[in-house]
This record gives C-alpha cells, sequence and structure tokens, in this order.
C-alpha cells in the first residue's frame, strides 16, 4: 500500500511540475518595462476596479499583496526589496524608511495629478517637498463609542485613559508609540515632545488606568465595539465610520486636547524593478475620478482635493470622517525621534502590559 | 460481545470523547454558521446569505493563496517525512560521534522562537543565499517550502522516534542474517512498523505547514502569497467573512476526501488487520 | 544493541546524510547571524553592528523580564497539563479502535487544525465573548427560570482564562497524535494480563499503560510544551490587559520595536533554558531506562 501510495503522489506532483512550470512571459511596454507592477498595500484599501481601471488605461497589470502595519512593512524591505513597486507607509515610516535608503525619489515631471492635493499636504514636515511620498488618505486617532452606553459626548482622553467612569467597557490600542503619544497630549505636551520624563509619566498614568481598561487591540476596536464587547474605544476614523454606517447607536470624537494625525503616502521603495510602472500609477492614482471611486469604497478622508470635490454632500459632511472643531487644531502628526526613542517605548509598553 | 479491551464502547469513555469532541468542533460551527452571516463583521448575526461565497470565487487573490498553501504543505510534508525519518533511524541504530550535537540541534528548530526563525530566513534568504525571485510557479515556493520543511522535519523525527523506541530489533536482525537487504528490511519490517508514527508526523507537518504565518511572512515575496499571509493582512479591517466561506470550503474538501479514502482504503486496511 | 557506524556504512551515509547536511545548511547557518546579532547593537535603523557586547542578555536578564518569563511558563505548564488530562484517555481510544475508526478518529482530531489558526481564534473568540454563544446560551436558560433576576454575562474572554482556553485547543493535536504513536504499539497482553490479575482499568492505565508509554508520553509533553511557550497571538487576540507572554514580547522586539540584537538575545535565552531542561529530561530518562534490566 505504501508503494502504491507514494508512487501515485509522485506521479501527481509531477503533473503540478508540468502544468506549473511554464513560466508567464509578460510582454514588454513603451517604457521598456514589463507590464506588471507589485503593489504592496494595506487589505481593503483601493477602490473596487482601481485595478482593472488601470489595467485598462495602461496594459499593466497590477498584482496586489497586503501587510497589516507599518512594522511589518518595514521588517519585510530591512533585509532588501524582494520585488515590490509601490509600497504605502504612513508619515512616520516614510521617514523612517527614507532615512535607511529605503525609497527612491519621485520624480515630479512624471506625476502631474500631485496639482490635484489639497495645499495642506503639498508640503509637510515628515517629507519636505514631497520629495519621497505622495499622500494618499489620513486618518484621525480618536474615541470611538456606543451613545446609550455612555453619558453624553466622551470628549477627552480622560475617559479612557484616566478614570473610572467606564471601568472594565474600555479598549486601548495596542500600538505602543501611539497610546504614549496619547498620553502625552492629556497630560499637556505636543505629541512629538515626549521627553523621558513626559514618557515616564504616562506609563505611570497608564499602570493606574489599566484595571478599568478591558483590552489592548490590534487595530480591530470597530469590531469589537460593534460586537458590543466594549463601549469605548481608541481607533482611527475611518474605521468607525465603517461600522457607524452598519450601527447608528456608534459615534466617533477627537477629544478637546487634540489628537494624532496619520497620513498613508505612496512610495517606491529602492530596488523597484519597474519604477517607470509605479510613477505610472502613483500619478493615476492621484487622478480625481480614481480617487473619487476608491474613496467611495475605503470611506477614508482623501487629502485630494480634486477627488474630494466629486464626493457626495454625505461623505463630505459625515463628522465621523471629517472631525471639526478646535481639537484639530491642537492637533498633529506623529515625527520620527530616534531608535533610543523606539526602545523606550517599547520598554514602557511591555511594563505596562506586565504590570 | 465486548472484550476488555474496547474501550470505545465504554461509556466514560464516550462521554468524554463527546465534551472533547464538544470542545474542538462548537468553534468551527460558528466560523461554519459566520461564513453565511449576512454582514461584514464576524462578530453579530444579522441573517443567512450566500454572498461571501459568490465573493471567495470572485477573489482570485484568495483563492492563489489557497492553492499555494496547499502546494506548500504537501511538499513540505513528504520532504520532512524523509529526513525526519532519515535521522530517527540514524539515532536509533547508531552511536557515533557527535551524536549529542545532532539530537541537540534536531531539538532546536521546535526550540526557536518562530519570529527568530522567520528573521533567520528573512536576512538567509535576501542577504546570504538569495533565493531568486522571478522563477516559474512552483519553484518559486521554494524558499517557503525549506523553511517549513526545516521546522517540521524535526517534529517528524521525534514522533517516528518514539514509535522506533517500541521495535524489536531481533525482527530485524533475523531478517538480515537470513539475507535481506537493507532495504527490504526497512519496507517490509520498519515501515509496517513505523505507519502510525509517519501518520502522526505528517499530520504534524502538514498542520504546521498549512497554519504558518509568521515564518511565511519573513520568506514569502509579492508572488508567493499563502492562505495565512492573505488572511493576517486582513485583520486591520476586520477578516471578512469570506475567508470563514474559504475554511469552509476546506472542512467540506477533507472531510469528503477522508470519506473516499476510507471507502478506496476500506478493504486494503481490513486485509492489513486480518 | 547500538551498532557503530563501520558496521553498515552504506545505512549510517543514507540515513545521515540528508537530514545533517540540510540542518547545517538551511538551519544552523541562518541562525548564527541571529545568534551574532544577540551580541550586536542597532548602529542606525537597519544596520546591526556586532560588538560583542553582553548588553542585550543584561537588559533581557531584568527581573522585567524575567517575571514575564515565569509567567509564560506558567501558562504553558498549565496548558500541557490540561492537554495530557484531556488528550490521554482520547489517544487511548484512538489506539484501540479498530483500523477504519482510529483512521476516522484521527482526522476528526486534526480537522479543526487545517482552518488557519486566526480564524479559529476568532471562532472561538465568538464563542466566549460577552454577547457570544455560550453566554447568550446560559443567559437563555436563566430566563425561562423564574424568580433568578438578570442574567450577569460570565467572563469568558480578555481574561487569562480565556488564555488558557485557547492555547488549549490549538495545542491538543500536539498532545494526542504522539500519545497515540506511542500507546499503538502497546503489547496489549501486558494490559490484558493486567485486568486479568484484578487490577482496575485506572490502576491499569496508571501502573501500566503510562510507564510503558513513557517516551510518547514525554515527547507529547516536550511538543506542546514548547510551542505553548512560544504563543503569541492566542495571549493577543484573547488575553486581557495582563496576559501578555514573552513570545509577544520577543515577537515585538523584531516587529514593533525594530531591535533585532534584544530579540535575538531573548529568543537565545529562552533556547538556553530549554536545552538545559531538555538536558536534564534526557538525564532523567537515560537513568530510567539504565535501571531496567
Amino acid at each position: 500500500m505504501p508503494d502504491r501510495l507514494s508512487r501515485r503522489a509522485f506521479g501527481g506532483l509531477a503533473v503540478a511540475l508540468a502544468l506549473g512550470g511554464c513560466a508567464r512571459r509578460w510582454p514588454k511596454g513603451a517604457n521598456g518595462e514589463e507590464q506588471r507592477l507589485n503593489f504592496y498595500n494595506w487589505d481593503t484599501y483601493t477602490g473596487e476596479t482601481t485595478l482593472a481601471d488601470f489595467q485598462a488605461a495602461t496594459g499593466v497589470e497590477v498584482n496586489m499583496s497586503h501587510y497589516a502595519n507599518n512594522d511589518e512593512l518595514f521588517a519585510r524591505l530591512r533585509a532588501g526589496n524582494p520585488g515590490y513597486d509601490v509600497i504605502v507607509p504612513s508619515n512616520e515610516f516614510v521617514t523612517r524608511l527614507q532615512i535607511s535608503g529605503m525609497l527612491s525619489p519621485l520624480d515630479h515631471a512624471r506625476i502631474p495629478n500631485r496639482a490635484n492635493l489639497a495645499p495642506e499636504f503639498v508640503n509637510v514636515a515628515y517629507d519636505p517637498g514631497r520629495r519621497w511620498s505622495m499622500p494618499y488618505t489620513w486618518l484621525a486617532l480618536g474615541i470611538g463609542y456606543r451613545k446609550s452606553r455612555v453619558d453624553g459626548v466622551p470628549d477627552s482622553w480622560k475617559w479612557v485613559l484616566d478614570s473610572d467612569r467606564y471601568s472594565g467597557r474600555i479598549g486601548l490600542l495596542a500600538e505602543g508609540d501611539d497610546l504614549i503619544r496619547l498620553g502625552a497630549r492629556y497630560l499637556g505636551h505636543s505629541v512629538n515632545a515626549v521627553t523621558p520624563a513626559v514618557m515616564e509619566e504616562v506609563t505611570q498614568l497608564l499602570i493606574r488606568q489599566k484595571r478599568h481598561v478591558k483590552l489592548f487591540h490590534h487595530d480591530e476596536g470597530q469590531d469589537l465595539l460593534a460586537a458590543g464587547e466594549i463601549d469605548l474605544v481608541v481607533e482611527y476614523n475611518g474605521d468607525i465610520a465603517q461600522v457607524i454606517a452598519e450601527d447608528d447607536d456608534l459615534a466617533f470624537v477627537v477629544p478637546r486636547e487634540g489628537t494624532l494625525f496619520n497620513s498613508d503616502c505612496l512610495c517606491v521603495p529602492a530596488g523597484a524593478p519597474r519604477p517607470d510602472n509605479a510613477h505610472r500609477f502613483i500619478n493615476f492614482l492621484l487622478d480625481a475620478k480614481v480617487g473619487a471611486e476608491i474613496t467611495r469604497t475605503i470611506r477614508y478622508p482623501t487629502p485630494n482635493a480634486a477627488a474630494l470635490a466629486l464626493m457626495p454632500e454625505e461623505y463630505r459632511a459625515n463628522p465621523a470622517i471629517f472631525p471639526s472643531g478646535p481639537a484639530m487644531a491642537r492637533s498633529e502628526y506623529g515625527r520620527f525621534q530616534s531608535i533610543a526613542h523606539i526602545r523606550a517605548v517599547e520598554e514602557a509598553i511591555t511594563r505596562v502590559m506586565a504590570a | 460481545m465486548r472484550g476488555p479491551l474496547d474501550y470505545l464502547g465504554r461509556w466514560p469513555l464516550r462521554l468524554w470523547l463527546g465534551l472533547v469532541g464538544l470542545f474542538l468542533y462548537l468553534p468551527l460551527v460558528a466560523l461554519v454558521a459566520f461564513s453565511f452571516n449576512d454582514s461584514r463583521r464576524t462578530t453579530v448575526w444579522r441573517g443567512f446569505s450566500l454572498t461571501w461565497y459568490r465573493e471567495l470565487f470572485a477573489d482570485t487573490e484568495l483563492l492563489t493563496a489557497f492553492g499555494n498553501s496547499l502546494v506548500i504543505a504537501a511538499a513540505s510534508t513528504l520532504i520532512s517525512l524523509i529526513l525526519g525519518t532519515a535521522a530517527a533511524l540514524l539515532l536509533w541504530r547508531f552511536r557515533f560521534a557527535g551524536k549529542a550535537a545532532l539530537e541537540a540541534a534536531l531539538g532546536l528548530p521546535i526550540v526557536v522562537p518562530e519570529i527568530c526563525l522567520g528573521v533567520a530566513f528573512l536576512v538567509f534568504f535576501t542577504a546570504i543565499v538569495p533565493w531568486p525571485g522571478e522563477l516559474p510557479w512552483p519553484f518559486s515556493l521554494g524558499a517557503i517550502i525549506i523553511a517549513h520543511t526545516t521546522f517540521s522535519f524535526s517534529f517528524v523525527a521525534l514522533v517516528v522516534r518514539a514509535r522506533l523506541a517500541g521495535f524489536d530489533g531481533a525482527l530485524a536482525e533475523a531478517a538480515r542474517d537470513l539475507g535481506a537487504s537493507e532495504w527490504r528490511i526497512f519496507r517490509d519490517i520498519m515501515v509496517p512498523h513505523l505507519v502510525p508514527g509517519l501518520v502522526a508526523g505528517a499530520l504534524l507537518a502538514f498542520t504546521l505547514s498549512l497554519d504558518d504565518f509568521v515564518i511565511t511572512f519573513f520568506t514569502s515575496g509579492p508572488d508567493t502569497i499563502t492562505f495565512p499571509i492573505k488572511v493576517y493582512s486582513m485583520v486591520r479591517f476586520s477578516v471578512t467573512p469570506a475567508v470563514n466561506a474559504a475554511s469552509t470550503l476546506l472542512i467540506l474538501l477533507t472531510a469528503a476526501l477522508t470519506a473516499l479514502a476510507l471507502w478506496l482504503q476500506g478493504a486494503d486496511i481490513a486485509k492489513q488487520a486480518a | 544493541m547500538l551498532q557503530r557506524p563501520g558496521a553498515a556504512r552504506g545505512v549510517f551515509a543514507a540515513t545521515g546524510l540528508p537530514p545533517i547536511v540540510w540542518l547545517l545548511a538551511l538551519f544552523l547557518a541562518p541562525l548564527a547571524v541571529i545568534w551574532a546579532y544577540s551580541f550586536g547593537e542597532n548602529r542606525t535603523l537597519v544596520d546591526i553592528a556586532i560588538t560583542g557586547s553582553w548588553a542585550n542578555y543584561a537588559r533581557a536578564l531584568k527581573p522585567l523580564y524575567l517575571a514575564i518569563l515565569l509567567k509564560s511558563l506558567g501558562f504553558a505548564a498549565l496548558t500541557t497539563f490540561i492537554c495530557f488530562i484531556l488528550g490521554l484517555p482520547v489517544a487511548l481510544a484512538i489506539s484501540f479502535a479498530s483500523p477504519r475508526a482510529k483512521l476516522l478518529l484521527l482526522l476528526a482530531v486534526m480537522l479543526p487544525f487545517w482552518t488557519n489558526l486566526l480564524i479559529r481564534t476568532y471562532a472561538l473568540m465568538a464563542i466566549l465573548r460577552t454577547e457570544g454563544l455560550i453566554n447568550s446560551g446560559i443567559g437563555a436558560i436563566w430566563s425561562l427560570v423564574p424568580g433568578l433576576g438578570p442574567f450577569e454575562p460570565l467572563p469568558l474572554i480578555n481574561n487569562n482564562f480565556a488564555v488558557v482556553v485557547g492555547l488549549v485547543y490549538v495545542h491538543l493535536p500536539f498532545m494526542v497524535l504522539p500519545l497515540y504513536a506511542a500507546l499503538d504499539r502497546l503489547d496489549r497482553s501486558l494490559i490484558e494480563a493486567s485486568l486479568d490479575l484484578g487490577a482496575g482499568h485506572l490502576a491499569t492505565l496508571f501502573r501500566v499503560v503510562v510507564p510503558l508509554a513513557l517516551p510518547g508520553i514525554v515527547s507529547g509533553i516536550i511538543i506542546t510544551f514548547i510551542p505553548a511557550l512560544g504563543a503569541y497571538l492566542t495571549p493577543d487576540l484573547l488575553g486581557g490587559t495582563n496576559s501578555q507572554m514573552i513570545a509577544n514580547v520577543i515577537e515585538r522586539q523584531f516587529r514593533s520595536a525594530n531591535d533585532w540584537p534584544f530579540g535575538a538575545a531573548l529568543s537565545f535565552l529562552l533556547m538556553y533554558m530549554t536545552f538545559a531542561a531538555l538536558l536534564l529530561q534526557s538525564l532523567i530518562v537515560r537513568r530510567h531506562a539504565g535501571g531496567a534490566p
């Protein structure tokens, strides 16, 4: 019996090899590059027809694969680029990748659609002159909550970081860096002024608050909120906006102390095998109609002014997607500080979790 | 008529099996149920729908990933079985210099934290021995298959060795005296004895490979996405029930194949048992 | 009884070369790089200088990390124990079943594990959560009984209880398979003799079956305990705010903290300890075997 089985298995293997062994040949485009592109992106982060539309317009087939967070992206590219042409890191990681020599500079002449960007996204602190990145979306951290289970609007970080009022019903983001920055903001510091003393203060705050916290989530806070597992959660506006569409008892607020902004950006990693296709693709994504089509699906705030103009009122006036008020003026983008700082944050968060 | 060893027929053991079965299968029932849920979320029930099955069959990425995973699992199981059995036989039969070191090295893959091994392969396959990225499928999966084999063949060796511990060497000795070749002894005496160990080892290796995320993450490239990689990347925007649908189909497929195998091999097994 | 390689050179080479070459080239070589990193330090975000410093190990031995390690050992030990208690009767039942039922039962044990770990964990969460299957089931029964008052959902998730349930769920087959492989080769006549001589089933189990199946039990314990010690997804998703295990810390060093040298030092520390334990175990087994005639 074993003989027969193994012979059968080998037969199967041989057939599989014969079938799969023929390599796919890619035709070359006018720019001399193969008509394809490897896009490394967050999941569900394009429109339903975006990639097919690009192929129809240019003949270039996009092969998309996904990562779950910036750390994964960085770790995967750290030892060398295994063949990606376009990636979508967040602002702080644009800096990290760039100073590590892992990005190639963008040729603005090949991205005329950058004229569609809203003015505040044209020149940014994390990438002066946009030499390395083009903005794709922006995000704000805030508190998602269940209206029927919370008194009024929880418009201060106090309700999740420094209070027993909602004990056992709070979910915090498990991202150490974000938590420390938000804690600093609550204590009256800039999210970019986390000195060792401030970090210690925030660590103590979190250790004190921990017994009122039900869980630390990995960016699936919207699900936990929707399932009724928790009633207040620190999450991104776009994520909460998605669940509000299904359950109108949910709402989102940016606390009055101000918050941490993020922006996911399109970049070309160093060693990209098809840089010209990469530029054409980035330019395509910044097109007004394409941007609107993407935004209709993903419902994140778009930095593309021309695309925004094509969006319906329901989206443009949505308070969960575009929070407003004085809190927004007190919010900042997080900046990369130093290797020592990353290490200190990690140790602080390990202490909080172990306390 | 029940023999004293017919444990399956005794009620305490049946109850125990039932409870363990409930524990193992209750989550699966939930999983299957949510594949028919009329909502993006896998947490709240909103009514019956077949949307996710339609979505699954339209999702070529997910299907490709699924296929890659099965090929990798099959290939790495086969290689692990060969390497693991060889290692187990070597350690069982011979006394040689460096045996203790080999035993320790064999234990390492079980002991190393996954993420550490993942990073080790990342550095190895990008900086030390670059795995050519543009190989035709399925050779493009080679790096992942190598990585999976490395961590699973130790498990095979461990299980097979435990099985060998009860082997009566005199039988092989007698065969050898009668002039049987080493290969005959291996095929006709050792293998039949080892079958349960080989089956257990193969099941372990297959499971480990099919489920591995961390090590695969660090060895996969844009064209070699596996099912777990695809699933984990979905976490940020919540896992869609399409994944539940895929899992449900895998469960059905396995169950069907099992039934078929049982039916086909039924005669063989009966003969063996006789 | 053990042969010298010279006695059967061909067999020695055939069984020895493939696994040894594979281990050296495709496992020890990559691992050596990481081992070297554990004596290094980060120069930039991507450059690691191997300085030969012990600083990473010194940091890994701080009470903060030792306490987390201790807690992880506790989780893993409890998981292994429960898996053994749950798995032994199952393995016993499988090994005494008819050949056809045997295959069926083995596959029934394995089937849940061919579903992706993350999906399985999500499914387990759907059952354990506050408004999940178990709580709503109990709640429904509760409301049928008059005079009990409102039902307070049981806290089944986001605590250490849930972590152990999850770890047992994930690691049960790792225990059942080696136990089965060992029990299946037991000499039935010994068990029958014990029963004939008047020993009860339980006495037979512990006095005859367990000692005879000891190698399988030990390998079952090893391959359950070690992966359970290295679990990070289960405590992440099912755990509460104090369920952090050592693998979570290691995983964060390699990913979010981008601190490979420290992650490497923590990993190797864990490996050194496991090795010490394995060495101890093999000494005990050897003495045990040496005592027998």
